[in-house]
C-alpha cells in the first residue's frame, strides 16, 4: 500500500536528489546550470526538507532543516508534492520571487532531462551512453529510496529493524557505489564505498544492475550465475532487498 | 591439492533459469544456500553414495549437509533401499492405505518416549502447521509463543510480516520471545491470559547465521511446568534434530516430555515422510482437524522409515553421530587454531554449527568454507552441518586435511590474522 508521506520522501530525497548526478552526467543539464547560483528549498509539510544548490557548475542536494536559501518552495501536503512530481500541480513559492525565471525555464528543462532518463524510451536504452546514465540514475533512485522506506513505511520499518547495525556496500563493477548504514533499525544512504562494511553486494556490470533494477533480470538467478555477488552478513542484504522490493510500488 | 571447477553445473543452471524460478529455488539453491562465492560451489548432482556425492562435473565431495538432514544412515543405505524395493513391488500411492502405516505408527509409539500416536505427512512444515492447528483446536485459543530466530517451515504463519506474500493476519497470533529467557515466556503468558494455545520450539536453539544455544539447566522443565499450569500445548519441532540426538525424541534427550513432537528429515533416510507424534489427550482432537494430502499415506516412504528407525536403534545411530561429530569438530577447531583462526563450534556435535570469529562480518568464514568445498568437503556457510552414520574415521581425517589446507590458503590471503 502506498503511503503518500513515504512517496513524497522518496520523490524528494531519492528521485529529485538525482539532479546532482544528472548535472554531472548529462551534457545538456550540465550546460543549463553553467553560471547559475541559486539555492532552492523544498519545504513539504510532514517530511524532512531539502535544499538543492546550483553553484559553480554543480548541483548539490542536502537533506537539511536549514532555511538558508534563495528560494523556498512550499507544498501544503505530501500529496501536493507528489502531484508536482507528476506534473499535475505547481509549488507555492514563499521566498525568492526573483528566481522564478530560473524555476520556470531552467529548472523545468532540468526536470524534463531527469524524466527523460528515468522514464526511458526504447530508443534511449539502445544508446549505450544514455542507457548508462539511465542505469546510474535508476540505481541511485532505488538505493536512496531504501532509507526513506526503511525509516517511514510500516513494513519497511519492520524489515529495517531486522538489519544488524553496520554498513552494506553496494557497488556496480566499474561503476558507481553507494553504502547504506543501519543503526538501531534506521537506515542512511551515502555515495561511495565504506571501508568497514559488514555486507557486500556487487553487480558485475552496468547491464546486470540495469536488468535487475528494471525487472528484466531475476536477482536470485543472477546470484547463481555470479552476475550479482553477495558476501558478509547476508541477512543484512536479505532484509535490505525486501525493502528494495518495495521501491517499485512507490515509483509506479 | 587439486581444486574443483563446475562448468557443467553452471551450464545446467543457465538452462534451469529459463524454466524454473531462481534456477534452483529454496535452500538447495545458491542464493538461499549462501553459496559464497557461487563459483566455489557445485549446483547439480550426478549421484550419491554413503557419505559422498559426485556433481555433474565429476567432482567428489564428502557431504556434511546430508541433504540438509535426511541422509542419516548414508546415501543408498542397503537395508533401507531393500525395504523400499520390496514395498515398491507391492504398492505405494494407493486408494487404501497399507498396513505399513500401522507398522510405522506402532514403531514410533514404541520408540518415541512421548508418543501415544503418530500422524503422517510429507514435509516438516506439514506437521508443524498441524501441531499448531491441534493446539488451537484443543484449547480454543489463537496464539502461539515462538522463539526469535526459530524456524518452523515456510507456511505463512511461520514467516515474518514484511516478507513477500505475508500479511498481517498471517502472523498476528505469534508472540516471539528470547531463547533461554524463561521470564519472557512467563511475561507472555501473563500478558495474554487464556489466549495462548501453544509454545512451539526446537529442542535447542539452532537459527541460521547465529551460534546455536543449548537449553540452560532447568529451562525445559520450567517451560513444561508453565505449559501444564496454564493449559498450553508444548509442541517440539524435532524436524532438524530428530533421531540425531536420541531415537526416543529430543525432548527425552533433554529430560522433559512434549505434548506434540514433529519429525521429518532423518526419519526415513531421504524418503519423503514426516510424522507428528502426540500424547493420548490430544489424539481425539487430532482426528477432528481436517488435514490430509494426496501422497501422505504412500507405503514406500513408510517402509523406508521403518527400516531407518529400526537400524538407527540397532546401531545406536544418534550416539555414533554425536561421537563422530565431536571428533570432527574438535579436529576442525584445532587445525583452525594452528593458523590463528578461532573456529567457534556450537550446538550438538551431530548437527553442529560453526563460524570463524576473527572478523565481525563472516567474510573469513565464507572464504574458508569456499576453499573447503573447492577441495571436496561440502560445508555450507551459515546453517547446521550434519553427520551421518556412514562417515568413517578415514573420512574425518580427509576432512581435516582439506580443512587445514583451506585455513592455510585463507591465512596467506589475510596475513593480518595472528597465530
Amino acid at each position: 500500500m502506498v503511503d503518500e508521506n513515504v512517496k513524497a520522501c522518496i520523490n524528494l530525497h531519492a528521485v529529485l536528489r538525482n539532479m546532482e548526478d544528472l548535472c554531472e552526467l548529462d551534457k545538456e543539464a550540465h550546460d543549463i546550470i553553467q553560471g547559475k547560483n541559486v539555492a532552492i528549498r523544498f519545504s513539504v509539510k510532514n517530511i524532512p526538507a531539502a535544499i538543492m544548490t546550483f553553484n559553480s557548475g554543480k548541483c548539490i542536494m542536502e537533506k537539511t532543516e536549514s532555511r538558508n536559501c534563495h528560494m523556498n518552495l512550499f507544498f501544503k501536503s505530501p500529496e501536493h508534492f507528489n502531484l508536482m512530481i507528476e506534473g499535475k500541480r505547481n509549488p507555492i513559492p514563499t521566498k525568492g520571487f526573483r528566481h522564478i525565471g530560473f524555476l520556470k525555464r531552467d529548472f523545468a528543462r532540468l526536470a524534463d532531462r531527469l524524466s527523460y532518463y528515468l522514464k526511458p524510451t526504447h530508443e534511449l536504452l539502445r544508446n549505450k551512453d544514455s542507457a548508462r546514465i539511465n542505469t546510474i540514475l535508476t540505481a541511485y533512485t532505488a538505493f536512496f529510496a531504501i532509507p526513506e522506506i526503511a525509516n517511514n513505511d510500516l513494513l519497511g520499518k519492520l524489515n529495517a529493524s531486522r538489519i544488524a547495525d553496520g554498513t552494506i556496500n553496494i557497488e556496480i563493477d566499474q561503476g558507481p557505489a553507494i553504502h547504506i548504514t543501519a543503526r538501531s533499525g534506521r537506515l542512511e544512504a551515502a555515495k561511495g564505498k565504506a571501508s568497514n562494511a559488514r555486507a557486500f553486494m556487487v553487480f558485475d556490470s552496468i547491464d546486470t544492475a540495469s536488468g535487475i533494477l528494471n525487472g528484466t533480470l531475476d536477482s536470485y538467478s543472477c546470484i547463481g550465475t555470479g552476475q550479482l555477488a553477495i558476501r558478509g552478513l547476508v541477512p543484512m542484504i536479505d532484509n535490505l532487498n525486501k525493502i528494495l522490493a518495495q521501491v517499485a510500488g512507490y515509483l509506479r | 591439492m587439486k581444486t574443483y571447477t563446475y562448468p557443467q553445473s553452471q551450464e545446467l543452471f543457465k538452462r534451469a533459469g529459463k524454466v524454473i524460478p531462481s534456477g534452483i529455488y529454496g535452500h538447495l539453491g545458491p542464493s538461499q544456500g549462501c553459496y559464497i562465492p557461487t563459483q566455489a560451489f557445485p549446483f547439480f548432482l550426478e549421484r550419491a553414495q554413503g557419505a559422498y556425492m559426485w556433481d555433474v562435473d565429476g567432482n567428489r565431495f564428502i557431504d556434511y549437509m546430508c541433504a540438509y538432514g535426511p541422509n542419516v544412515l548414508g546415501y543408498n543405505d542397503p537395508d533401507v533401499d531393500q525395504a523400499v524395493r520390496e514395498q515398491m513391488q507391492i504398492g505405494n500411492c494407493t486408494t487404501l492405505p497399507t498396513a505399513k502405516m500401522i507398522e510405522l505408527a506402532e514403531l514410533l509409539v514404541d520408540t518415541v518416549d512421548s508418543a501415544d500416536w503418530a500422524f503422517f505427512a510429507k514435509n516438516g512444515g506439514d506437521v508443524t502447521s498441524f501441531a499448531l492447528m491441534i493446539a488451537r483446536a484443543a484449547t480454543d485459543r489463537p496464539k502461539a509463543i515462538l522463539f526469535k530466530g526459530g524456524y518452523h517451515g515456510v507456511a505463512p504463519w511461520a514467516q515474518k510480516l514484511g516478507y513477500p506474500g505475508i500479511t498481517e493476519a498471517d502472523t498476528e497470533n505469534n508472540i516471539y520471545v528470547r531463547w533461554n529467557h524463561f521470564e519472557d515466556l512467563e511475561q507472555a503468558v501473563q500478558q495474554y491470559p487464556g489466549q495462548i494455545a501453544c509454545v512451539m520450539a526446537t529442542p535447542y536453539h539452532h537459527p541460521i547465521f547465529e551460534d546455536n544455544q543449548l537449553p540452560e539447566d532447568g529451562f525445559w522443565q520450567k517451560v513444561r511446568k508453565l505449559c501444564t499450569d496454564h493449559g498450553i500445548v508444548l509442541a517440539i519441532d524435532d524436524v532438524r534434530c530428530g533421531f540425531r540426538l536420541d531415537t526416543r525424541g529430543s525432548d527425552h534427550y533433554y529430560g522433559f516430555k512434549a505434548d506434540l513432537i514433529c519429525f521429518c528429515k532423518a526419519i526415513a533416510n531421504g524418503w519423503n515422510v514426516s510424522a507428528l507424534c502426540g500424547i493420548d489427550g490430544l489424539k481425539e482432537v487430532a482426528s477432528s482437524v481436517m488435514y490430509t494430502g494426496s501422497y501422505w499415506l504412500s507405503a514406500v516412504p513408510f517402509a523406508a522409515a521403518i527400516a531407518t528407525i529400526t537400524k538407527l536403534k540397532q546401531i545406536d545411530g544418534p550416539q555414533t553421530m554425536l561421537e563422530k561429530g565431536k571428533k570432527l569438530t574438535d579436529g576442525l577447531r584445532e587445525v583452525g587454531s594452528k593458523y590463528g583462526f578461532d573456529l567457534k563450534i556450537s550446538g550438538e556435535s551431530s548437527l553442529w554449527f560453526m563460524r570463524i570469529t576473527n572478523d565481525d562480518n563472516l567474510v573469513l568464514h565464507q572464504e574458508w568454507v569456499a576453499e573447503c568445498v573447492r577441495r571436496g568437503v561440502f560445508f555450507t556457510n551459515h546453517h547446521n552441518q550434519f553427520i551421518n552414520c556412514a562417515m568413517t574415521d578415514a573420512d574425518i581425517s580427509f576432512t581435516l586435511e582439506v580443512a587445514e589446507e583451506a585455513f592455510k590458503v585463507v591465512k596467506e590471503r589475510h596475513p593480518e590474522i595472528g597465530g
